[in-house]
């Protein structure tokens, strides 16, 4: 007897055609068939709504890119597997609390706290540049390099003629990123040593 | 392809691009051939850094984005906890 039941493989490499040809759409049915789960456990589990909300984020961009980057093998639906990745962030969160308790801060002793997410000064300047290149920079880069677009998808949405024009034409957008990158890091040690 | 931007794509190959074995020693002899090729390589690799960061931040407003359209803001978990256990006084209170 066969089963129609899809191979991992082909459960992952749908997950990501489905990403790929609608991101908001996939995310908000994998958003709304999921969460609920979540945040059940969580607040079972001794957290915050909004405990429930960040743990299921950041388990979700965790699926997504693995998703999008195609090393993902899913050999369960993937809501089953965003509900196992949002338990195990949480059981940890839950174990870091009980061992670090929060001490109480003042606001005035908190801002003086370094940021545990700021990023290092040279990601912090790329992302200042990225915001300063024009919109369509900025979706082609991200499109190709982060949400993984093929070129021909990123090349019909841009309207080049030819993937080989798509190519180039990130290539140009990189190139803008590196010089911007490069003036202002440039004017930064112009700053230091006057 | 401009000679800058080809070069580009050839530390892009190196650095992102599933890089064949035999392709080291064409590597090595290029970083000799051209002194800046390292630094330039590092360089653009912080770029590929940040744009993941920046993928990342762009992707979290999504998220967000679509709890609030499903769920509304962030009150108004409050709000269907206590309408959840109205509702659930309410049954009760019904059954009896």
């Amino acid at each position: 007897m066969t089963t129609d039941l899809p191979l991992p493989t082909d459960r992952a490499a749908q997950l990501r055609a489905e990403l790929l040809a609608d991101r908001p759409g996939t995310l908000t049915r994998l958003y709304r068939r999921t969460f609920p789960m979540v945040e059940r456990h969580v607040r079972r589990q001794g957290g915050s709504a909004q405990d429930a909300q960040d743990v299921f984020q950041d388990a979700l961009l965790v699926l997504y890119e693995k998703a999008v980057a195609g090393t993902l093998t899913l050999t369960a639906a993937p809501s089953t597997l965003l509900v196992a990745i949002s338990r195990n962030l949480w059981r940890r969160e839950w174990q870091r609390r009980q061992q670090h308790p929060h001490a109480e801060l003042s606001p005035a002793q908190a801002d003086a706290l370094p940021d545990p997410d700021a990023p290092e000064p040279e990601a912090a300047s790329v992302l200042e540049q990225l915001a300063r290149l024009g919109e369509r920079c900025q979706n082609i880069l991200l499109s190709f390099y982060y949400h993984r677009q093929p070129l021909e998808q990123i090349a019909a949405a841009h309207r080049y003629g030819s993937v080989r024009s798509a190519t180039v034409q990130k290539f140009k957008c990189l190139e803008r990123l590196r010089a911007a990158v490069r003036t202002a890091w440039a004017d930064t040690a112009d700053l230091l040593t006057r | 392809m401009r000679p800058e931007l080809a070069r580009l794509q050839r530390i892009e190959q190196h650095l992102l691009g599933p890089v064949p074995a035999a392709e080291a020693p064409a590597w090595q002899l290029a970083q000799l051939l051209d002194p800046e090729l390292a630094a330039d390589a590092q360089a653009q690799q912080q770029l590929y850094r940040g744009l993941q960061l920046a993928g990342r931040q762009q992707l979290r407003r999504e998220l967000q984005a679509i709890h609030h359209q499903l769920y509304g803001p962030a009150s108004a978990g409050w709000l269907r906890g206590a309408v959840g256990g109205l509702r659930a006084l309410l049954r009760r209170g019904l059954r009896r």
